[in-house]
């Protein structure tokens, strides 16, 4: 039975998969070398990772924050049966995410949309910079 | 060719090939392709003749105010495209999108499935 036609090898894909690595677009900064790809945000009073983990039910996955830091663990199962091709990651993952402000612990929210992470963090408020009015005498 | 993937010089967003599995099971094949992302409704999928074309555009909500920390994806386009056989029973394809994955399952034809062969004592 075939489906693929394709060679084991696909070259024209690889070269395809090369330049593309190469040469990403300007507006994402950082190559992805690290599983799961995140994306970090912060405005004055929050600061938002997201990250792509598609296949995973958000009960699957584990998030702590510990010591400053945000970590997202989880294990992305395989089926079973016989494989023709294979280029999903599978298995365990773990990505850390440093947070060099302090955060109020008790508001942190995650959710999950379309295979995409979002977890919303508060900064403490000691962390949001505030404007102090001055009296001129 | 499992993936072409065509570069249109008029179309800014990048485009990408979905990390893909193809299982076969007694049943049929399991196709699961990674795309994060992508709501149900930003998915096209075409069949024509013996070429199965997966289109989808990943969109994520743009958030006002914030400055970007640190980015590893953004707005993207999926593209692949597969040759199925003819033992592809093609009327009861099913595609399902959950959690970024989609997950589509051709079914056997019916003469194609293996079937146990009686053998009568004469």
């Amino acid at each position: 039975m075939v489906i693929d036609f394709s060679s084991f090898y696909n070259l024209p894909r690889q070269l395809d998969r090369f330049f593309d690595e190469t040469w990403r677009p300007s507006t994402i900064s950082q190559r992805r070398n690290a599983y799961p790809p995140v994306n970090i945000s912060e405005d004055k009073s929050n600061i938002y990772v997201f990250s792509e983990i598609p296949g995973v039910d958000i009960e699957d996955i584990d998030i702590t924050l510990s010591d400053g830091s945000l970590v997202i663990k989880g294990n992305r199962k395989h089926g079973t049966g016989s494989y023709y091709r294979q280029e999903r990651p599978t298995g365990l993952f773990q990505r850390v995410v440093n947070l060099n402000v302090p955060i109020n612990l008790d508001k942190v929210n995650a959710k999950m949309k379309d295979g995409i992470l979002e977890v919303v963090i508060p900064k403490a408020d000691e962390a949001i910079p505030r404007k102090i009015s001055i009296k001129a005498e | 060719m499992t993936s072409e993937v065509k570069k249109r010089e008029t179309n800014t967003l990048p485009r990408f090939s979905p990390n893909t599995d193809i299982i076969e099971q007694q049943d049929g094949f399991h196709i699961y392709m990674d795309m994060p992302g992508v709501a149900k409704e930003n998915l096209i999928i075409d069949l024509k003749e013996n070429d199965l074309e997966i289109k989808a555009k990943a969109n994520y909500p743009r958030m006002e105010g914030v400055s970007n920390i640190h980015l590893e994806f953004g707005d993207c386009e999926y593209n692949r495209s597969f040759t199925i056989s003819d033992v592809v029973d093609r009327e009861n394809i099913k595609a399902s999108m959950r959690n970024g994955v989609l997950e589509m399952f051709l079914p056997k034809a019916e003469k194609a499935k293996p079937r146990k062969i009686q053998i009568q004592a004469g």
